[in-house]
């Protein structure tokens, strides 16, 4: 029994073949969804999504786990405003903002590599610890005092595609060369793969450790600054739901939870995928909360898929199972 | 020479003695700090906090004792009690919601076990996605609105050393499980090496399921207790509450691994937790703190427990 | 009397087993030998109740049984103790040994007092000075197999199945295995001994059955045959030489290591590494070796000492990337663990450690990288049908191959072979060695570390002897004889 490599092509075809058909049925049911303008709203809004879910991929191939996504997204938002209030200058905010998500990166690398914890609970607690900090900054408020050029920006469009939404796909471009053309990308699945091989065949564990780290906590927080241009306020609760989300997008779209396989366009597929369906309910006029419940079936289902057909057949073809 | 006694005595080893400590430091430190530590009122309050989290972390424990984790307890919490509550206001009577809130915890916690041991994927993932469904059913059935009133008898639960009382109920009847039922031994096994306890017969699975359904009522316990004193139950209810009861089971010494750990050690660090929630709250902190200071404790916890299980 | 008839195995691609009979008597030890992927622990797996799936039938005196888990053929009387122990660390040695049937009293409450007693008893009957209250992850790997054995025993097992009971054992601690396994034959009880060991075969078992390619080959009683015979039976041809002919030239010198020490393992290590030589490391397990290795390499700290290359004193390697970037490779003993990465492909594998020569600058060259694998696949006739299969789904021999070629690739000077021949049979041994060979007619030398004597006194050039973390002696490849070499190793003079 063989499996292919890259063989995260049928994977590819197979979600690409998926998102046409939501497409076409949205189309179908709701005559607006392929105008203009919902389409951009929609590339707009999977804006944040998209980088949390490049930034998720790099980690997660490379053996990690990252949730302080969502909180660091926020978290960059949170430094971008309440410094901006307290009256520094643009260029300086903007580099802490960023700086300040490359800093919980790399403190998650640290506790990682250095006291050797495991990725999820190290980053749950760090999840946790950033968001603390960010509703103890935010005092439960909405920041919308923002500087004009910076507000500017979210109208600023190239070529009629927003520039916000090339930011993210040049983000895309990049992290999908990095993984797939270069050296230090290939060393990521290798890491990913087998860490004991990778060392001993000469890869930097630690420093690349650090590096995918660092790497998420950046991405995260030029979410997070997309994110406030878009909806032009600082929320506190922002990214609260992203982990899930982002999660389970990356992998429908073939990244796999043990690392060492994946690749960011499948992750992006997801993305698009999950988000059309959100749309898509949306349009329908279904209630919000039910998203949530959709999503954590979804979640389960994509990790499971093999196991539950399997046990689906097993249980029609036999009836109720014996005793364990 | 029982069984019993020198059981007791092998599990006050060297694991638990530092949190015993800190638990007393905490106290004398709270004490003078803080005035008023000790009234009445705030004892109350206090054991109260300890109480819910230690109920829940003592399921916790279980579960993280399997190799297991249960991202779920809050939203089983809050399920129990909102859901609960629609007896309530439909007005049947106490004898009927309290049970039937447990209930709900039980058949929740069930269907944790149950995708938990069918589908082949990390709990991790599945109490994930659970944790949503559960808050997202809630959200839905009381469209994000405050349940209230609530029928003072409700309170008589929450009040005065009556949570306590369920707490030291709880924890004598697990610690006896964990300690003298084959049951409760093998749990050991499951997170310590499963697949020998695969071959020597232990039935894996069943006990992983009555794991799960364990926490799954005792959140719901927990819920109960809670509801009680503010006068309304709201959606959010145990929020934070899977942080709370991993950082008591990790601080307690239980391996987040598997294999090694108890129960009486949760019970420790579940008193610190609800010290520190305590106290934070009467120096009026703001409550968003209490997120970074359980994330820290949690790091410092595991930090230990991986040093420690590096030297073996 | 177990008697297996007609029993087949298949799996997807390949049949384990193929109409295999033969019978194992009563009360004997009765050794089980074949090379690797002979079907030995297929049968080991479905008389354990872990494959319920085969055709044929075993009958246990007389009686047809098909084991559908585990605990079941335990309940039948059949108990193995796997190569990889299956202990559960925290609990006790009585616990361990009741596991999953601890005797309890009424209302469920356990009997502790019950399982202390009983497991005393076990344990004296096996003259092992444990306390039935100890956790057994403290206890030391031969004890943690005592506590298997007593298990077996509690079950009331007719037949125990040994896989590779030696592997982790110090000599010592294998002398006390056979006392063990002969009290276990006194009171009755048929082992099945399974091992790659000719020499352990031959002093312990009755009967020898051999296996080859799935198929039963022979049954035999040990004094009707010979180890020759059986190795010949083993491989379907004989093997006069079993090591190739040295043709290397010693030349300059290569490496030289003065005073190498780390705390706790290894100190005072010195010696010297020719062009063109095979340098052998002897020792018994414990003795330092692999954390020499490992600390030469750059994989784990050197506290002291000095390493120079071609003359040129360069300190130590603090990774190992240093070491390849120097021209010094290392060859783990853990293949799968430690060699491979299984989800990733064969072209990902072996590049992994040239990925600078593959590219240019940041990014990597795939044609580079195609043409570079796909000349070590044809050197080394590896069997796959892309070279972005993944390597998991390559059999046992072919993985190896990719291992070797990823090493051999980064075309170093010094290369650290650690238990390379260790889980293969004969057949693919004899390759290694051949390549060894031709890696220093190139010019290049090699520190060989190998648990096997014979294969150690067979194929290296030098033998430095190692004990206890200091090297005690050096054999040129005239003066070595395994007596010799092994009292040397255990701890007394050499003659």
């Amino acid at each position: 029994m063989q499996r292919v490599r890259s063989g995260n092509w049928r994977v590819l075809i197979v979600l690409g073949a998926v998102n046409v058909v939501i497409m076409g049925l949205l189309t179908a049911l709701s005559p607006t969804f392929l105008s203009y303008g919902n389409l951009s709203a929609v590339m707009l809004r999977m804006s944040e999504l998209a980088m949390l879910a490049i930034a998720e991929t790099i980690v997660l191939i490379a053996g990690g786990f990252d949730l302080t996504i969502g909180a660091v997204m926020a978290l960059s938002a949170t430094v971008f405003g309440t410094l901006h209030v307290a009256g520094l200058p643009f260029p300086a905010i903007l580099a802490l903002a960023l700086l300040a998500g490359i800093a919980v990166g790399l403190l998650n690398g640290f506790l990682v590599v250095a006291l050797r914890l495991q990725p999820f609970i190290v980053t749950l607690a760090t999840m946790s610890i950033v968001r603390s900090v960010v509703y103890g900054l935010l005092k439960g408020n909405v920041l919308s005092q923002l500087p004009e050029r910076f507000l500017d920006l979210g109208y600023v469009w190239v070529l009629k595609i927003p520039l916000l939404f090339l930011v993210v796909v040049s983000t895309a471009v990049l992290a999908i060369v990095l993984l797939r053309s270069t050296v230090i990308g290939r060393r990521m699945y290798a890491i990913g793969g087998n860490e004991r091989t990778a060392f001993l065949s000469g890869v930097h564990v630690n420093r690349m450790k650090y590096l995918v780290y660092a790497l998420s906590g950046f991405i995260s927080s030029l979410a997070g600054l997309i994110y406030t241009a878009r909806i032009r306020a600082v929320v506190p609760d922002m990214g609260i739901t992203s982990p899930l989300e982002v999660i389970t997008a990356v992998l429908i779209g073939g990244t796999a939870i043990t690392g060492g396989k994946g690749s960011v366009f499948g992750s992006l597929l997801g993305i698009l995928a999950m988000y059309l369906l959100l749309n898509g309910f949306n349009l329908l006029g279904l209630n919000p909360f039910w998203q949530v419940i959709i999503l954590g079936v979804i979640l389960i289902y994509v990790v499971g898929q093999e196991n539950i057909i399997r046990g689906l057949r097993a249980f029609l073809s036999r009836g109720p199972r014996r005793k364990a | 020479m029982t069984g019993k006694r020198l059981d007791l005595r092998g599990v006050f080893q060297i694991r638990e003695l530092p949190i015993l400590i800190y638990v007393v430091v905490m106290i004398a430190v709270f004490s003078i700090v803080i005035g008023g530590f000790f009234s009445l009122k705030s004892v109350e309050n206090i054991t109260r906090q300890i109480a819910t989290v230690g109920i829940v972390s003592i399921g916790m424990t279980l579960v993280i004792l399997t190799g297991g984790i249960d991202l779920s307890v809050g939203a089983i919490l809050s399920f129990a009690i909102n859901i609960g509550a629609q007896g309530i206001i439909a007005g049947w009577p106490m004898w009927v919601v309290y049970p039937f809130m447990l209930a709900l915890g039980l058949i929740l916690g069930w269907l944790n076990g149950f995708l938990i041991t069918r589908i082949a994927v990390p709990a991790l993932i599945i109490t994930l996605g659970t944790l949503n469904i559960y808050r997202g059913v809630i959200m839905v059935i009381t469209k994000g609105r405050y349940i209230t009133p609530i029928p003072k008898s409700y309170e008589a639960i929450g009040s005065g050393y009556i949570p306590f009382i369920f707490l030291a109920l709880v924890l004598a009847v697990f610690i006896y499980i964990s300690l003298n039922t084959r049951f409760g031994r093998n749990l050991l096994a499951i997170g310590g090496a499963e697949q020998s306890a695969v071959y020597s017969g232990v039935p894996v699975r069943r006990y992983k399921m009555i794991v799960y359904t364990i926490s799954g009522v005792l959140s719901a316990l927990a819920g109960m207790i809670l509801v009680g004193k503010s006068g309304f139950i709201q959606p959010q209810a145990g929020l934070g509450y899977e942080m709370s009861a991993i950082a008591a089971v990790v601080i307690g010494g239980t391996s987040i691994f598997g294999g090694s750990g108890g129960v009486l050690g949760t019970f420790l660090g579940s008193v610190l937790m609800g010290l520190i929630l305590a106290g934070l709250t009467m120096l009026a902190v703001n409550p968003y703190w209490v997120g970074l200071i359980t994330g820290v404790l949690i790091i410092l916890a595991i930090a230990l427990d991986t040093v420690r299980q590096l030297r073996k | 009397m177990i008697n297996i008839e007609h029993v087949s195995k298949g799996f997807p691609g390949v049949q384990a087993l193929n109409d295999v009979s033969f019978v194992i008597q009563d009360g004997e030890v009765h050794g089980l030998v074949g090379e690797n992927g002979a079907g030995k622990s297929t049968l080991i797996k479905i008389m354990s109740g872990i494959y319920p799936d085969y055709e044929g039938v075993i009958l246990f005196d007389g009686v047809p049984r098909r084991f559908a888990a585990v605990h079941e053929a335990q309940a039948g009387g059949v108990a193995t103790i796997f190569q990889e122990l299956t202990v559960i660390r925290e609990l006790s040695v009585a616990e361990n040994i009741y596991l999953g049937r601890e005797p309890v009293r009424r209302g469920g409450r356990l009997d502790w007092n019950a399982m202390w007693t009983k497991s005393r008893e076990v344990l004296s009957f096996l003259d092992a000075p444990l306390d039935p209250r100890a956790p057994v992850g403290k206890l030391a790997v031969a004890n943690q197999q005592l506590v298997e054995i007593c298990k077996a025993l509690v079950l009331n097992s007719k037949i125990i199945i040994m896989d590779e009971p030696t592997s982790s054992l110090t000599e010592h601690e294998v002398r006390q295995l056979f006392a063990l396994v002969c009290r276990l034959r006194e009171r009755g009880i048929t082992i099945l001994y399974v091992s790659h060991k000719i020499e352990e075969i031959f002093e312990i078992c009755d009967s020898v059955t051999v296996f080859r390619d799935g198929r039963h080959i022979a049954t035999v009683q040990k004094n009707a045959t010979t180890p020759d015979q059986v190795i010949s039976m083993m491989v379907g041809r004989s093997l006069n030489m079993m090591f190739p002919e040295r043709t290397a030239r010693r030349g300059e010198l290569l490496l030289s290591v003065y005073g190498a020490g780390r705390d706790g393992e290894f100190r005072d290590v010195s010696f010297d590494l020719y062009e063109g030589e095979i340098l052998g490391f002897a020792g018994l397990i414990g003795a330092g070796r692999t954390e020499l290795a490992r600390a030469l390499f750059g994989a784990a700290a050197l506290n002291a000492g000095e390493i120079s290359l071609h003359g040129r004193a360069i300190g130590h390697f603090s990774h190992p990337s240093q070491a390849l970037a120097r021209g010094v490779a290392y060859l783990s003993e853990d293949r799968k663990r430690e060699g491979l990465m299984l989800e990733l492909s064969i072209r990902e594998n072996m590049s992994l450690t040239v990925l600078h020569r593959i590219s240019h600058y940041l990014f990597l060259r795939r044609r580079r990288e195609r043409e570079l694998v796909d000349s070590y696949i044809r050197r080394f006739k590896i069997k796959m049908t892309s070279v972005d299969q993944l390597v998991e789904s390559l059999s046992g021999g072919n993985q190896q191959k990719v291992v070797i070629s990823k090493l051999l690739m980064t075309e170093a000077r010094v290369f650290i072979f650690d238990e390379p021949t260790r889980g293969i049979d004969v057949g693919a041994k004899y390759e290694i060695y051949k390549i060894m060979n031709d890696l220093t007619v190139e010019g290049r030398g090699i520190l060989f570390i190998s648990s096997e004597l014979p294969e150690v006194l067979g194929v290296s050039d030098r033998i430095l002897c190692m004990r206890e973390g200091k090297i005690v002696q050096e054999f040129s490849r005239a003066e070595a004889d395994p007596e010799k070499v092994m009292r040397v190793l255990t701890g007394g003079r050499a003659a």
